[in-house]
């Protein structure tokens, strides 16, 4: 077991016994929404930061996970096999979405992500016989007795899960595949790689990972509405919270949902509604002056100090 | 039966002909060079036989296999290899991690593509940079790169656009005698190049002249620079060159 295994293995323990230290429900669901957002920033990492296609559009599994909850309970369906529903209803809408917006590069990709969940929150407004429409859904509860501690520790387990689902990835041939298509695609079908359908397969783990945390999230606060689940509000806290911590690291989106969390807890009662403006302030300061993300400049500082004290020998050019 | 047949190919961008009726074929293990002045449709033959673009008109086979309409990826499968005329590194990769891409089209594990991308990377004389990220490479190194992450795939045949443009002559000549070894490791090789220089003809085994999309010559390094055609296209563009 290394250094950052054993350091992981303490942060996971800790974050278990928060609950018991902690009593105010007020703080327990701060730190809900800092997990729930680390493991959103993590699920949004395999597909922004590993493979490169930047997705401003991933309230789209987000609110597949809300209303696949809501709706399936509705018809009938246990609460946690709902959940597994809201799942379901992520990867497919992952497939089709994936299916068109992988075949564009760049910007037309991103835009192509937030094309596809406005559809799907104009949707949800007007479906109303279906979800009720602006009036919204009700969501069942997950847990019942203590139920911020059991919220909690749900998103201190998503978060985790989504922690060494990155972990597995970056060392696994795929991992390799995801950073080879963000390096260069043309590149990556040079070697054999099936980019098409490596970029979907992380589209389907990024949205199952999505569509969990929206179910908590829906299921937190009782009563879900399009413009929540599946606005353009959420794709951005998603993306931003990876970009500022560092895109393609394990630690980025954890660092990254710690600060805009704080930041967002600090400044709410003076600000009020303006936290888009902070949103937006962060991902041009990160853009302008950390295009790596917090925890992407330190190791990246550290790689650059490390190769200056022990230099590459000169290549040997006349070899031959 | 040849390893890869290029018959009657054409392509159009628009209304320029690229390439016009390209047939040539390379046997197993042979080096061959596509020479042609700059715009002449090199580049493109590459990315048809690639399965990059497709040709309007012509097929192509490669290993018994009609590869005409293929994907990118699946030529690469199949045994072709590539590398980019303008580089394409994976920039912020590792220089062994680079060539271990190429290397995972037959494994799955890390361990055994490191080690197949060590092995490559000896035959290229790269070990010395495997560690470097990809994207401080000198210019030299980085056309090794292609190469070497191509060779990791395994190819049967290996197209390399302008491998050694750029390059000085002292390491155009160090290159030319790793690619010598090519067909010892039982690779055909396919290169573009501009001009017939020093490192075709000390190691082709034939030369095809294109000129405008079309091909005008074919034959061993020597006889082609005589053949009128080919006297002809190269003062030709010198000529447009120097009166644009
Ligand atoms: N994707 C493309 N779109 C339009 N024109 C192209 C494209 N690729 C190449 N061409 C044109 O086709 C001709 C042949 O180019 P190329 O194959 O790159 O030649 P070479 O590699 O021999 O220098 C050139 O006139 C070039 O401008
Ligand atoms: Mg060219």
């Amino acid at each position: 077991m290394t250094r950052s295994h054993a350091l992981a293995a303490a942060a996971f323990a800790g974050a278990l016994l928060v609950p018991f230290v902690v009593r105010s429900d007020y703080t327990l669901q701060v730190l809900f929404r800092l997990f729930l957002f680390s493991a959103l920033g993590l699920a949004w990492n395999l597909v922004g930061g590993y493979a490169g296609q930047l997705s401003l559009g991933h309230s789209a599994y987000f609110g597949a996970g809300a209303y696949g909850l809501a709706l399936s309970t509705r018809l009938g369906l246990p609460a946690w096999p709902s959940v597994g529903v809201g799942i379901l209803v992520a990867m497919l809408f992952a497939l089709v979405i994936g299916g068109v917006s992988f075949r564009l590069r760049g910007p037309y990709f991103a835009l192509a992500t937030i094309a596809c969940a406005e559809i799907l929150r104009l949707s949800a407004k007007n479906l109303t016989g279906l979800t009720g429409g602006d009036v919204g859904a009700a969501v069942p509860a997950l847990f019942s007795g203590q139920v911020v501690r059991s919220f909690y520790w749900s998103a201190v387990l998503l978060a985790s899960l989504a922690a060494a689902a990155t972990l597995a990835v970056t060392r696994s041939r795929f991992g390799y595949y995801l950073m080879a298509i963000r390096e260069d695609e043309d590149t990556a079908l040079s070697v054999g790689i099936d980019t098409a359908k490596t970029k979907l397969a992380a589209l389907l783990i990024s949205a199952a990972l999505t569509a969990v945390a929206g179910s908590l999230y829906a299921s937190l606060f009782l009563y879900i509405v399009p413009d929540q689940v599946f606005g353009l509000d959420i794709s951005n806290e998603v993306a931003i919270v990876a970009m500022l911590g560092g895109v393609g690291t394990i630690a980025g989106p954890i660092v990254g949902a710690l600060i805009l969390e704080t930041a967002s807890e600090l400044f709410k009662n003076v600000f009020l509604e303006a936290h888009l403006l902070i949103y937006g302030g962060l991902l041009v300061f990160v853009v302008l002056f950390l295009p790596d993300g917090i925890v992407g400049t330190i190791v990246r500082r550290r790689t650059l100090a490390r190769r200056r004290a022990k230099p590459p020998r000169a290549p040997d050019h006349a070899a031959a | 039966m040849p390893l890869l047949e290029v018959d009657r190919v054409s392509k159009r961008f628009g209304g320029l002909r690229a390439v016009s009726g390209a047939s040539f074929s390379i046997g197993e293990k042979e080096i061959v060079f596509l020479v042609g002045p700059n715009g002449a449709g090199k580049t493109t033959l590459f990315n048809l036989i690639t399965g990059f673009i497709h040709p309007d008109e012509g097929r192509i086979r490669f290993a018994g296999t009609d590869v005409t309409l293929i994907t990118p990826n699946r030529a690469a499968r199949l045994g072709i290899g590539r590398t980019f005329q303008i580089v394409k590194p994976l920039g912020s990769l590792t220089v062994l991690e680079n060539v271990m891409l190429g290397a995972f089209l037959h494994t799955a594990s890390r361990a055994r593509a490191a080690h197949d991308a060590r092995e490559v990377l000896a035959y290229l004389r790269m070990e010395a940079v495997a560690a470097a990220t990809a994207r401080d490479l000198p210019l030299a190194m980085l056309k090794r790169l292609e190469i070497a992450r191509a060779l990791a795939t395994r190819p049967k045949l290996i197209l390399l656009d302008e491998v050694v443009s750029g390059l000085s002559t002292a390491e155009a000549m160090a290159l030319a005698a790793l690619l010598q070894k090519l067909p010892e490791r039982g690779v055909a090789a396919v290169g573009g190049v501009e001009h017939v220089m020093r490192v075709v003809v000390s190691i082709a085994n034939r030369v095809v002249v294109l000129d405008h999309g079309a091909q005008i010559a074919e034959g061993e390094p020597h006889d082609v620079v005589r053949m009128p055609a080919v006297v002809e296209a190269y003062l030709g563009a010198k000529f447009r060159e120097r009166h644009l």
